[in-house]
């Protein structure tokens, strides 16, 4: 068996095991043991095969044809770099001579080729004519790479839960909920339910991750989607949890329209969503790159008509009775309406489109009030959901669907993430939910990634996408622990801890070193690559490159502060809540040894070494960036020009005097309290107002969108009611006027009328009584005048 | 081969009515032996259906669906008024069949929903069975006439099981909906007698492969009666009328018998299409003929409730497609963005109006009309035009994802209804602030709803995603705008949809009357509930088990729009065209060759 068809089995199979357990705990989940305990087993077995099939996967796929492997694509980044800074710099001073380029950018990239990957239909949800919508695979190193990083991070987190969900064993007393009658609510535990949502939730996320095209990718996009619902919402009783619950799938939502909308786009002009090419029929990263092209992004044939539509509408005019000489003559005209311009904005379209879908899913500026109020969720939940998972599914997206990405679809990409970036870092900075920073803190790294992505560096937002997933579940898993121990998620109210919950402080303090970019954990290799590329950037876009570089250095000290900020107040210092620090513990080992192991892969993920960047580096897209056509001045530097010394050495020292500036002011501020946080708050009261109410995005939103919906709602409901029915009400209502009045003709003049003839003739009969005598001699002499008479006029009638 | 097609389909039409004949003579007395008898017909009526959907065994011809073609299956005609030339005219395509299933489905499960009805058992299923027999019977004629009488057969006992065993505003609700439906069975009918007594089967003999004609047209593929078929070939000069509803739609597309003008500048066929528009669009319903609907639902008992949402709007978006569109493809080409635009108001409409709704019931009503938009829009995105060369696939998708719509929408919707009657049966009301913490009351019960529910919401993986998704997709390459407001859509639903799963399941406790009758849900309960979900998942994951069944038949009927789009409408030159089609133009029509190129001067 070879590797084309084993690894889609083994991926296939590493998708499906969560959802055997998934339908398994469905059925019996409560007749699982003792109150459904079987069922963490059944779980946390199926994800450890799919983590087993994984690693398989990711041997197989290193040591299968290391040819293949690190041939061609491998030797790109050492020999192909030289020129391309060369190219780079060609754009910087003169874009214009970008056509004169383009043949030794073309002839280069042409030898490159699309990166090594398997790609195949698994079944057809249905097909039209040329048209067809299927479940499919698309393997490629990045899928190996995510597969193994998500089934890791879910393994950790599924052994995890066995300790922390294990309240949910007996019976539960929710103290967060009063009952009507002043009592805490008591409810049966649901330990078997979190477990079934685990597994579905971890089989979504597989499925987005191995999917074949973008309709399946939106397939498992929304079951993430309702998993996250389910999850977030799994205190059901919880007011709070339930309007979180809702909040993430709606906002969710509204990304999603915009997907649709990209979606759309697609569908429209190419007819396919497939993106690798399937039994021959072209799929979307070969139509948008064709090799003929030299994998330049060009507006793709399909796209080119959709927009000339018109044109093409009266080239089939002229051609009457002819569809097959239309056809040609139009496929001939192409390049004359690509020329034109026409096309390229759908390509924008499709690009933003699917990016807005990616803003919802990852919490990006403006779709980010979802995730901090995602928290009130089980702690397992969060480390999953909103640090490797869900969230990390938006980047994905990105990442995968980068070849199709316009440059000013990722300028908009840039600068989303440079927004989100700097939004949540500041926002994180005032919160004192031990949780809630952590969701602004990946908010804003998520912001990062995006940033990465959108200046261009493909591989360095995905390293960090792998990397802050390690490290990011591990904080996560921490402030489980301490929340775990504490019963609240009020730093406020905890302080030295470190004395008596040691496992949680080292690991969360490794975790923290990790995400700040503390040099040899993995976040400094994956930082410092976003920051040399924003330098790289730069070099060719000054005006744009130098606020976006300002906000990803800026951003570098903000995390530092807040994170230790956080470390401090938790752990270090005088316990300020003797109560909460009386009743504190460690953690059982079943939660502190996926801390240990996730610590390990914190630390380590990052070294080069363990080639974590060259993995990425197999999947990188084939072909250059290239330069704007709507904005001709945004040009896009080649990612190895971010390798070159100069710029990564300045790189790494901007980040780590940054991270060090940020980590400095926290020690001073809680570290050795020099100065004093209240102070502080008080010297900057409006600014502090403003970080500590979210920016009031929310209270906004709820003016500009929730309650203008609900006008509207209501106001439709008042025209159903009122203008329709009203008018329905109305004609019956005239009908039956106009029936009275009917009825009023028939009573006072058809009857009437009746009646005045019926008294005629009454009157008539009255007036004839008279002659009703009784007498018979009167009567036989009317019977002798009658009969003369008759016979009188008869004679006179047939005498004529 | 003839007589079994005849037995089959009759017995799955009249078996019902037969039911309520036998239903006469069981006493009163025994409303338990009523409703067992009843439920076991429309349990026969479901099996004789499954067994036509099983695909016969190789090389052996049986009356079962053939999978995979495109015409009229198991037609049969047979005289019954020949002085007006009205049949008895039945058979079956993709379109239709996959409708009989849901109905007869349905149809078995609501007779399971009405254990709760006490009063008058016996009239109560008479009336039912009488209700089924017509649905079916809509379903499966293809005469005129006589998918106009089982129009009005269906319309009756709608009425009195509304109006007899309804909430309290019974009387109001059922008037409402017979008046309505009666409108738009009226103007059908009087689209019908324009059609037919402009009909001529001479005119389309001449493009038929009769002798003599051009071989636009199948004549076998109509279905008509060998008496009929006799008398058009015998030479003669006086038009013969037809009610076959199959060659009504050949002469719409290939001749232009329907094309006169009319009234106000505006042709036969345009006020033809008006007309039965309206009257199908207010079954659909769509805005703003809709108000009916949640009068009816809310009023009517639960299984009533089913049966309207799950099939009787269904008989809409059927008629469009099989009637409207075939046989007056001229008015629907002009009129392609109202029909869109209504489906589009009405996916919106339907939506903001049941996020405003206080009445668990209503609620579910009106996102009826908001999902049935979908139906409305995939139908009409006429995406066959020049600018794509005549390319029918975008629209093919449309409109098999209407007819998946359609069918999705029957089982969410029906589920739904009955998911509201499962609460309303224990705690008697339905008001959506006074529900709340059902989950922890009822557990599988409200497993059930969510997973309806969320069929509703249009999850993947289940079957309300395939019909909707399908349909936005089809949309951008029509009309752009659309599109986007289509896809917007999506937002609103999840809105209502969430927020009332909240208002009723989640929460602490439930917060309204009769707390202390809310039981568990009981078996009887759970197999008219888990079916339905079970299929909501098997059409979610594996659409294409139905698709099969449908697909060619839709296909079909869109190809033949998008060749009459290419070859008659948009071919610049109508009159030329269509004499160009008559190549050997016969006497017969050389009365309306000049009827042609005088439109073509005008």
């Amino acid at each position: 068996m070879d590797t084309a068809t084993f690894l889609p089995i083994l991926l296939g199979l590493a998708w499906l095991l969560p959802l055997a357990s998934f339908a398994l705990i469905v059925l019996v989940g409560p007749r699982m043991g003792r109150a459904g305990v079987m069922a963490s087993y059944v779980a946390t077995g199926a994800i450890l095969g799919s983590l087993v099939a994984s690693v398989v996967a990711l041997g197989i796929w290193v040591f299968s044809s290391p040819a293949e492997a690190s041939g061609p694509r491998g030797e790109h980044g050492a020999v192909a770099s030289a020129p391309h800074e060369a190219t780079a710099g060609g754009h910087a001073g003169e874009a214009k001579e970008h056509a004169g380029d383009h043949a030794s950018a073309a002839e280069h990239q042409a030898q490159a080729g699309p990166p090594r990957h398997y790609t195949g239909d698994w079944y057809t949800l249905g097909r039209f004519g040329a048209l067809a919508i299927t479940v499919s695979y698309y393997i490629d190193a990045l899928t190996i790479g995510m597969f193994a990083m998500v089934t890791a991070i879910a393994t950790c987190i599924h052994f995890y839960s066995i300790g922390y969900m294990h309240d949910e064993l007996d019976e539960v007393v929710d103290h967060e909920v009063t009952l009507s009658d002043g009592r805490h609510l008591h409810r049966p535990g649901r330990f078997h339910r979190f477990f079934q949502y685990m597994s579905l939730f971890s089989f979504s996320m597989l499925g987005l991750v191995v999917a074949g095209n973008v309709a399946m990718v939106f397939v498992f996009w929304e079951l993430v989607g309702i998993c996250s619902y389910f999850l977030i919402g799994f205190y059901i009783e919880r007011k709070s949890a339930t309007n979180a619950a809702n909040k993430a799938f709606i906002v969710n939502r509204i990304g999603d329209f915009g997907m649709i909308v990209g979606m759309m786009a697609l569908w429209a002009s190419l007819g396919t969503f497939a993106f690798g090419d399937v039994d021959g029929r072209q799929g979307i990263f070969s139509q948008v790159r064709s090799a003929e092209n030299g994998y330049r992004l060009e507006a793709p044939a399909g796209m080119v008509r959709a927009s000339a539509a018109e044109l093409a509408a009266e080239v089939v005019r002229d051609h009457p009775r002819n569809p097959a000489a239309a056809e040609s003559e139009i496929l001939a005209r192409v390049v004359s309406w690509r020329e034109q311009g026409h096309g390229y904005w759908l390509l924008v379209v499709a690009g933003i489109g699917i990016f807005c879908g990616c803003v919802g899913k990852s919490a990006q500026f403006p779709l980010h009030v979802w995730l901090p109020d995602a928290m009130e969720g089980p702690t397992p939940v969060s480390a999953l959901v909103h640090s490797a998972t869900m969230v990390a599914a938006g980047v994905y997206l990105v990442g995968r669907f980068y070849p199709v990405f316009a440059p000013e679809v990722l300028l908009v990409i840039a600068v989303i993430g440079a927004i989100t970036l700097l939004l949540a870092a500041s926002i994180a900075i005032t919160a004192v939910d031990i949780k809630r920073v952590l969701a602004y803190s990946t908010v804003s790294q998520l912001g990062y990634m995006m940033l990465a992505l959108g200046l261009g560096g493909w591989a360095a937002g995905l390293f960090h996408l792998i990397t802050h997933a390690f490290f990011k579940s591990l904080l996560f898993l921490c402030s489980g622990s301490v929340i775990h121990a504490c019963h609240t998620n009020d730093i406020t109210r905890m302080g030295g801890l470190r004395k008596i919950m040691p496992w949680t402080a080292y690991t969360m303090l490794v975790g923290c070193l990790a995400i700040i970019g503390a040099p040899l954990f993995s976040g400094f290799f994956s930082k410092d690559a976003i920051i040399a590329q924003a330098l790289s950037f730069w070099n060719l876009n000054p005006t744009p490159g130098g606020v976006l570089f300002a906000v990803a250095a800026g951003g570098a000290a903000v995390t530092a502060f807040y994170m230790f900020r956080l470390w401090f107040m938790t752990f270090t210092g005088e316990p300020r809540d003797r109560h909460v620090h009386e009743h504190a513990h460690e953690s059982p080992p079943i939660m502190y040894v996926p801390l240990v192991v996730l610590a390990v892969f914190a630390v380590a993920v990052g070294w080069p070494w363990l080639g974590v960047v060259s993995l990425l580096e197999q999947a990188r897209p084939a072909g250059e960036l290239g330069q704007g056509l709507l904005l001709p001045g945004l040009v896009y530097p080649d990612e190895h020009a971010s390798h070159a010394a100069d710029v990564h050495l300045l790189a790494t020292l901007v980040a780590s005097a940054t991270a060090l500036g940020g980590f400095l002011l926290a020690v001073l501020f809680y570290g050795v309290r020099l100065l004093d946080p209240a102070e502080a708050r008080q010297q900057f009261r409006p600014l502090y107002n403003l970080l500590w109410n979210k920016w009031h995005f929310d209270e906004l939103y709820q003016v500009l969108f929730v309650r203008p919906v609900h006008l509207a709602a209501g106001a439709v409901a008042a025209f159903d009611k009122g203008v329709i029915d009203g008018l329905i009400h109305g004609s019956a209502r005239w009908t039956r006027r106009l029936a009275d009045f009917d009825d009023l003709i028939d009573r006072y003049l058809v009857d009437q009328s009746v009646n005045v003839f019926a008294a005629w003739t009454w009157s008539l009969g009255n007036s004839l009584r008279s002659v009703q005598t009784g007498r018979l001699r009167q009567y036989v002499m009317l019977i002798v005048i009658g009969t003369v008479a008759l016979t009188v006029l008869i004679n006179f009638a047939s005498a004529r | 081969m003839q007589s079994q097609y005849v037995l089959l389909l009759s017995l799955v039409v009249f078996l019902p009515a037969l039911g309520a004949l036998v239903l006469l003579l069981f006493p009163k007395e025994k409303p338990e032996a009523i409703k067992l008898f009843s439920l076991v017909v429309t349990v026969l009526v479901f099996l004789l259906t499954v067994y036509m959907a099983v695909p016969s065994p190789e090389g052996v011809a049986t009356p079962r669906f053939e999978l995979g073609a495109a015409g009229m299956q198991d037609a049969f005609s047979i005289d019954w008024i020949p002085s007006f030339n009205i049949f008895y005219f039945m058979g079956i395509d993709g379109i239709s069949f996959t409708l009989v299933l849901l109905t007869s489905f349905l149809s078995m499960l609501a007779m399971g929903a009405s254990w709760n009805i006490t009063k008058h058992v016996k009239a109560y299923c008479i009336l039912y069975l009488l209700l089924e027999t017509g649905m079916i019977g809509v379903f499966m004629a293809l005469d005129f006439f006589l998918f106009y009488v089982f129009w009005e057969v269906m319309l009756l006992p709608m009425y009195f099981l509304i109006g007899v065993w309804g909430g309290p505003r019974r009387e109001y609700a059922a008037i409402k909906f017979f008046l309505y439906t009666l409108v738009g069975s009226v103007l059908m009918l009087i689209a019908i007698l324009i059609l037919y007594f402009n009909s001529d089967l001479r005119a389309l003999a001449a493009q038929s492969d009769l002798p003599g004609g051009s071989r636009a047209v199948a004549w076998d593929d109509l279905h008509l009666h060998a008496d009929v078929t006799r008398a058009v070939r015998e030479p003669g000069d006086n038009p013969i009328h037809t009610f076959n509803i199959l060659a009504l739609s050949k002469m719409g597309q290939h001749t232009d018998l329907f094309d006169a003008e009319l009234l106000w500048g505006r042709s036969l066929q345009w006020w033809a299409f008006v007309l039965l528009f309206i009257g199908f669009a207010i079954k659909i319903p769509i805005v703003p003929l809709h108000t009916w609907l949640p009068d009816a639902h809310v009023e009517a008992p639960t299984p009533i409730s089913m049966i309207l949402a799950g099939i009787l709007l269904k008989m809409g978006g059927y008629g469009i497609i099989r009637i409207c569109y075939p046989i007056c493809p001229d008015a629907a080409y002009d009129l392609a963005y109202v029909v869109t635009g209504i489906g589009v108001l009405s996916m919106v409409y339907g939506a903001f109006a049941a996020l405003a709704q206080k009445d668990f019931k209503r609620l579910v009503a009106y996102s009826s009309v908001s999902h049935m938009g979908y139906v409305l829009l995939g139908i009409g995105v006429w995406t066959a035009t020049a600018s794509t060369n005549y390319n029918p696939d975008y629209w093919a998708m449309g409109m098999n994802g209407a007819m998946f719509q359609m069918i999705a929408h029957g089982i969410s919707s029906a589920g739904m209804f009955f998911m509201v009657g499962v609460i309303y049966d224990r705690v008697h009301h339905r008001n959506l602030d006074e529900f709340g913490g059902l989950f922890g009351r009822s557990p599988l019960y409200s497993g059930l709803a969510f997973g309806i529910f969320f069929a509703g919401l249009g999850l993947p993986g289940l079957c309300g995603f395939i019909g909707e998704f399908f349909v936005t997709l089809s949309v951008w390459s029509y009309s752009k705008a659309m599109a986007v407001v289509a896809a917007a859509t999506v937002i609103l639903t999840a809105a209502y949809i969430l927020w009332t799963l909240q208002r009723v399941y989640l929460g602490a406790e439930y917060r309204g009357p009769h707390g202390d009758r809310i039981t568990p849900i009981t078996g009887r309960e759970v197999a008219i509930a888990a079916p339905l979900l079970a299929f909501a998942i098997w059409f979610g994951v594996l659409p294409q088990s139905l698709f099969n069944y449908m697909t060619p038949s839709v296909n079909k009927t869109v190809q033949e729009l998008a060749d009459w789009t290419r070859d008659v409408k948009e071919s610049g030159q109508r009159g030329a065209s269509r004499l160009s089609i008559n190549q050997a133009p016969t006497a017969s029509t050389e009365g309306g060759a000049k009827r042609v190129a005088s439109r073509g001067q005008r």
